[in-house]
């Protein structure tokens, strides 16, 4: 039939939707865009929808070309990434209050797989809370800078020693790009 | 010889900057900036004082970022002692950003802005001026209005001094492991 085709497509792809009403006819996403699309998913479930801050790091942390932009690819990666995230944040957050004390981040972070001292750890989650907590919006943004970071310093350390050498100017471009 | 230099931006270091203007005007701008009357400036006191140019509210992050500089008491705010700093400050960035606007139009575009880093004694790559406007531009037409440009030299300034913490040699590389790495710039950005 006619239409076989385009019923198809959004069975397969269910998130094509959300993004292809957001995205324009370039079919890419710029932050204000990007939240507007999260929201309007329901991603952030009982949650506060993201900050517009937090949206625009989203977008750096995949943004492999330095557009500023999101294209459906990389809106995928970030879906799964959100919704692995959102999991350990509701594991925890059992009084669905929104937010989790700050030492309960440490352990949800471990238990995402990276293995740092408490004094990074506490350093990192710091960061983030206020007044010793902290808010699913923060959470994620959290994760988000982690794992550009732990991105950008991979794609580094070529020797996987665990040890990088960086020019300032280097430096200076992937740590303020995210 | 090191592979860059650099001399603090305003408020950073007491090299030159604005002279202070008699106490009585500035208890006059207090009282007035302080609404509530309740001795200390607060960040949406301070934050409603400024302008930025661009009929926008002034970056709150850059409020922040003032208010925790000049206040020694982690009260989250300004008393007048500690605001005489946050006036010579503001007023020391007013003064190099009309500088570097040279086209006068409220906004420091690429050109501006790397005459502006080089003023201050930074090296830096081009490319990293168009790193620089994309983070820190809220107003997202390619240049930088006032309150975005301070935040974005303070930002400039941190980075770069942690990097020289590290940089024991002097040479422009330092080597860091994934924990040092981390620690270095999650205080940061």
């Amino acid at each position: 039939s006619v239409y076989s085709g385009a019923y198809a497509g959004a069975a397969v792809d269910p998130l094509w939707a959300f993004f292809s009403a957001t995205a324009g006819q370039n079919g890419e996403v710029d932050a204000e865009e990007l939240q507007r699309c999260l929201t309007q998913s329901g991603i952030s479930g009982t949650y506060s929808p993201f900050s517009l801050e937090t949206c625009r790091i989203m977008i750096s942390m995949l943004d492999r070309q330095n557009t500023g932009k999101m294209g459906y690819n990389e809106f995928k990666e970030l879906w799964t990434a959100l919704s692995a995230w959102k999991h350990n944040f509701m594991l925890v957050d059992q009084d669905r209050s929104g937010t989790v004390e700050f030492h309960v981040l440490t352990q949800v972070i471990v238990a995402m797989g990276y293995r740092l001292s408490p004094q990074t750890l506490i350093a990192i989650v710091k960061r983030y809370s206020k007044n010793g907590r902290i808010s699913f919006d923060d959470y994620v943004a959290c994760c988000v800078k982690l794992r550009a970071l732990t991105d950008f310093f991979r794609r580094r350390d070529s020797m996987q020693q665990g040890i990088v050498n960086l020019l300032y100017d280097d430096f200076l471009q992937c740590t303020m790009a995210i | 010889m090191a592979a860059y230099s650099y001399r603090p931006g305003p408020g950073a270091g007491p090299a030159g900057g604005a002279a202070l203007p008699d106490q009585s005007f500035l208890w006059n701008v207090f009282q007035r900036v302080d609404k509530d009357r309740s001795g200390v400036i607060s960040d949406n006191e301070l934050q409603q004082a400024l302008s930025n140019g661009t009929w926008t509210p002034f970056n709150p992050v850059t409020v922040r970022s003032i208010i925790s500089m000049f206040d020694r008491e982690n009260k989250a705010g300004v008393n007048f002692s500690e605001f005489t700093g946050v006036w010579k400050y503001i007023t020391d960035w007013q003064n190099v950003f009309r500088t570097y606007d040279r086209d006068n139009s409220g906004m420091i575009d690429k050109n501006e802005l790397k005459q502006a880093l080089s003023g201050f004694g930074y090296r830096l790559s081009d490319q990293f001026h168009d790193i620089l406007i994309r983070k820190f531009d809220r107003q997202g037409r390619g240049q930088i209005a006032f309150d975005d440009f301070i935040q974005g030299c303070i930002v400039l300034q941190r980075l770069t001094d942690i990097f020289r913490r590290y940089d024991t040699d002097q040479d422009g590389w330092i080597q860091v492991s994934y924990e040092q790495y981390l620690s270095m710039v999650f205080s940061i950005v």
